[in-house]
């Protein structure tokens, strides 16, 4: 597929990434230093010039592009670029990231010439959201309406010792509805067989229904529970997109915003949030409201060393699960290492959503662990392939795993006996080397 | 420095920032169509053989004046929201005027002084209800319809008040109401007034000829022996503009149950907000009722308090069954919208039920209705500050939004509010203690709580008092200084303070 990529930042730039194996990528930016290590990198053809204007996409060879990716940090340069290259290729699909709500609606309503629209806030706020609701995840993406989690755990010394350090065949609790896809320990990746055993610092990566997630969450992280009381830090538009999502999720909200105006604004726009107007730094503030009796907390400040000081700060004062957003890479290490639980870097969750879109028609759905090692699929599969008609227990595996499948709108988790039927929509596990081959034998 | 060639002056300061010339010619256009009102007095008074010349000679009165203020503001400025406060607190005064001429020149001995005519006139156009008359029957029927007719005038000048000009001077919040006014969106004062004068007039008339004919059918059917059309006419006449004034020397007590009952429905409309009745009846969207809080709290308060009297009446031995049911709820519903009727004489009840009733007093009927006093909303939109208070004492970073029926109410108009009640309550203490120092001085004998009760029963325009003032009785016995202060205190009232106040300002007069 040729596909061209306007903006070559933090979310061009995973794009980028993720896509450069298997697809003829251009890039296009103003800034060369922004250029020069993709050039370097990835075999990328790059084009230093301005997205936004119709001659410089016509003179990089946008007219025979099957993709185009607007995703520089300004709405309306991606706007523009997007119209400009509907105009050059009419038959290319066209991708925008915008943060503009206005934008969205007008794309909902049909009136905006452009194929997708992807909001970091909005994708920021959703990955948060699905944290939060199973609160013992790394990470949590959700396939078939719901149907279906892709839960990422960490395992630790408080983990069920019924699950723990002994081989899986062994286990007896392990949750019906669900199937445990990887481990995950330090670099290495395992598809795990009956002999296999988890041991405390792993990873897993479990596919399974809602109940059943849940169920996983409570053996590993017990007493987690639901969560009624989440503190959101900063009032941005990604604390604002993540306080209506929690809301929806029937989730209490405290939200605090040090700017008098916003915070009013806030509270209007949203009355069933608490709103506070401080800095959320301040321990006198942080004791008098019980911040520390919050389940969760999520640090959706501008700066990340201020997000930074503010979860530890909360942790001091007894909050036991924080959630912070990181923008720029390396604050993610700092965050790790200092126990925030979950970070989530909202140009990372961006191109994650870009990207399900270079993927072949028949796949529906993308999710990206550890970063982009690893790629959950939801794929439709072909009559022609070679696995329709096998029975589970006789597929070869070659580093995938197949960890639900949709059928007639129902979500199955199949046991080694099912039949892998023609047109079923497959929940796949995979490296994200092997998503080319996955998606050509399916 | 360089100079134009031209010489260059710079003009005097003028004398006032307020167009009051201006101002003067709208208060005589206003009262020139006034003045047109009392050919329905001399109509009667021709049909029953009275004399006719006492309205016609006031209607000329009025009408010469009105003529010569709008001549006199002929050529001024177009008149604006400076002015609106000058019209409006000066057009309910010449109303006072005109209503008072008629019974001067009746030469009818009740009222030949002015100060009690203008009281009576006064207590007329505000709606009030508070009579200096102490033999109702010896006025002719002419001039106790012209008293009842005032009545009806003045709550057709009170919805407009309500509606249209208040909310656009942003008296006390009541730019609350702004936006529930039906009709288009037109910036101009004067077109804003007339489209919304149109509607809700309509809808006044259409309501007040309802209850005349309910009344009147319970008359011909024998159902209410008492009642005949005059009677009906009088007292739909003076529910609708919540007034309180009746032809009958005690009230409604002689009416029949049913009629009673009657009349508690149509007061329980007139304390609600026009504009929402407006869209509950003609636009036939009667839901809005049931979600608008204001009348939610209106109507519980109504319940609550009627059914606590009823049980204290039945309890204390004054009524049993029905009558207890039907004499609490029917005075908490006049003294709560300000309508002012008795059904029976209260001032003998005892001290709770006496409380009840002057509780109610000061919480008054819904804005935009034709009720005075302080009005629901600002109780429903102080309890919500006040709660938000505590909130904040225990929470101090706490931002809450305070919100009407979803919408949020801006701090500005909170504060207003806040103020409006402080002024309020300051006045009706004020008007409390002159009252009761005068009695001291020049007599009569009252008790402090009748003092109290005369001052919000005449700034909450409610009509009845307590002792001597109660609603079998007569304001007569009162000096004349005590007279002008509860007349005074009925033209604040129905103003709601602001206006007036904002006049005695000096920063009004100044640029």
């Amino acid at each position: 597929m040729k596909i061209f990529v306007i903006g070559a930042g933090q979310v061009g730039a995973t794009v980028v990434e993720a896509l450069h194996a298997e697809h003829n990528l251009t890039v296009i930016d103003l800034d060369p230093a922004r250029l020069t290590p993709l050039a370097y990198r990835y075999d990328v053809a790059t084009v230093e010039a301005n997205g936004a204007s119709r001659r410089a996409l016509a003179d990089a060879g946008v007219g025979s592009a099957d993709l185009v990716i607007a995703c520089t940090s300004r709405n309306e340069a991606n706007l523009v670029a997007a119209t400009f290259a509907r105009i050059e290729a009419p038959r290319a699909t066209t991708v925008i990231r915008t943060s503009n709500v206005e934008y969205i609606e007008l794309w909902r309503e049909g009136r905006l010439d452009v194929d997708f629209v992807v909001s970091s806030e909005i994708e920021t706020a959703h990955a948060i959201t699905r944290v939060i609701g199973v609160p013992a995840a790394v990470q949590t993406d959700v396939f078939a309406d719901g149907q279906i989690q892709m839960v990422e755990y960490d395992v630790t010394d408080r983990s069920n010792p019924e699950l723990v350090g002994k081989p899986l065949r062994e286990c007896g609790r392990i949750p019906a509805q669900s199937r445990l896809a990887s481990i995950i320990r330090r670099d290495s990746m395992t598809i795990p067989r009956g002999g296999d055993v988890i041991l405390p610092g792993d990873r897993l990566v479990v596919v399974g229904s809602p109940q059943a997630a849940q169920a996983w969450g409570e053996l590993l992280a017990p007493g987690g529970g639901k969560v009624e009381d989440v503190v959101v830090f900063g009032g941005g538009q990604v604390g604002v997109a993540i306080a209506r999502q929690l809301l929806v999720q029937g989730i209490g909200v405290r939200l605090i915003e040090p700017d008098r105006e916003r915070a009013r604004r806030i509270a209007e726009e949203l009355p069933d949030v608490r709103v506070y107007q401080a800095t959320g730094l301040d321990p006198d503030f942080i004791e008098r409201e019980r911040i520390g009796q919050a389940q969760a907390a999520v640090f959706a400040m501008r700066e990340d060393a201020r997000n930074h000081y503010a979860a530890t700060l909360a942790r001091v004062h007894g909050i036991e699960f924080t959630i912070a957003i990181v923008h720029d890479a390396i604050a993610q290490e700092v965050y790790e290492h200092s126990g925030v639980d979950v970070t989530v870097n909202p140009r990372q969750v961006t191109a994650e959503e870009i990207v399900r879109f270079a993927h072949d028609p028949r796949t529906q759905q993308v999710a990206m662990i550890e970063g982009d090692r690893f790629e959950v699929l939801d794929i439709t599969t072909s009559p022609t392939s070679e696995y329709v008609g096998l029975r589970f227990r006789d597929m070869p595996i070659r580093g995938a795993v197949i960890g639900a499948i949709v059928r007639d709108g129902n979500a199955i988790f199949p046991r080694s006996d099912d039949v892998l039927l023609a047109g079923d929509r497959v929940i796949v596990f995979t490296e994200s080397s092997r998503v080319a081959d996955v998606e050509k034998v399916l | 420095m360089t100079r134009s060639e031209a010489t260059t002056r710079i003009p005097r300061p003028p004398r006032t920032a307020v167009g009051v010339r201006g101002a003067l010619g709208l208060v005589g256009t206003l009262t020139k169509y006034l003045s047109v009102a009392t050919l329905f007095p001399t109509a009667l008074a021709i049909g029953y053989g009275e004399p006719a010349w006492p309205f016609l000679g006031a209607g000329a009165i009025a009408a010469l004046v009105g003529l010569g203020l709008e001549r006199l503001g002929r050529d001024a400025d177009p008149i604006g929201f400076r002015e609106g406060f000058l019209v409006v607190a000066v057009t309910w005064l010449f109303a006072a005027a005109l209503g008072a001429a008629p019974y001067l020149l009746s030469g009818e001995p009740q009222l030949d002084r002015p100060v009690d005519a203008y009281f009576e006139a006064m207590s007329g156009f505000t709606t009030t209800g508070a009579s200096v008359l102490t033999d109702i029957g010896a006025l002719d029927q002419s001039l106790l319809m012209w008293r009842q007719f005032t009545q009806w005038l003045g709550g057709m000048g009170i919805i407009v008040l309500a509606l249209a000009v208040l909310p656009r001077l942003r008296v006390g919040g009541r730019q609350l109401l702004e936006s529930e006014m039906p009709g288009p969106e037109v910036d101009d004062l004067a077109d804003r007034i007339r489209s919304t004068a149109r509607r809700l007039w309509l809808l006044y008339v259409a309501l007040t000829a309802a209850q005349a004919l309910i009344l009147s059918i319970f008359g011909w059917t024998g159902i209410d022996d008492r009642m005949n059309v005059f009677n009906a006419v009088a007292h739909a006449f003076t529910t609708l503009p919540t007034g309180g004034f009746s032809p009958q020397p005690r009230s409604v007590e002689a009416f029949s149950a049913a009629s009673q009952w009657v009349i508690v429905v149509f007061m329980v409309l007139a304390g609600m907000n026009f504009a929402l009745l407006y869209r509950a009846f003609v636009r036939r969207r009667g839901r809005v009722v049931a979600r608008d809080e204001e009348a939610r709290l209106y109507l519980t308060i109504l319940a609550l308090m009627s059914v606590l009297l009823a049980v204290e009446l039945w309890v204390e031995g004054f009524e049993r069954g029905e009558a207890a049911f039907r004499d609490g709820t029917f005075q908490v519903v006049s003294m709560m919208t300000t309508t002012g009727y008795a059904n029976t004489n209260f001032v003998v009840w005892p001290a709770l039920a006496l409380m009840i009733l002057i509780g109610v007093m000061l919480v008054g009927g819904s804005a935009g209705s034709t009720g005075g006093a302080i009005k629901v909303v600002r109780h429903l939109l102080l309890g919500k500050i006040l709660r938000r208070e505590l909130r904040q004492t225990i929470h101090p970073e706490i931002v809450i939004p305070i919100r009407l029926n979803g919408t949020v109410v801006d701090e500005r108009t909170l504060r207003a509010i806040a103020a409006f009640v402080l002024l309020y309550i300051g006045l009706f203490a004020a008007g409390a203690g002159l009252i009761a120092l005068d009695a001291a001085f020049q007599g009569p004998h009252i008790s402090a709580f009748d003092a109290i009760a005369a001052s919000a029963t005449t700034l909450g325009n409610v009509g009845p008092g307590l002792g001597i003032a109660g609603p079998m009785g007569s304001f007569a016995p009162f000096s004349d200084f005590s007279t002008i202060v509860m007349a005074t205190l009925m033209w604040l009232g129905r103003l709601e303070v602001i206006p007036v106040v904002v006049l005695l300002s000096r920063s009004y007069w100044r640029v």
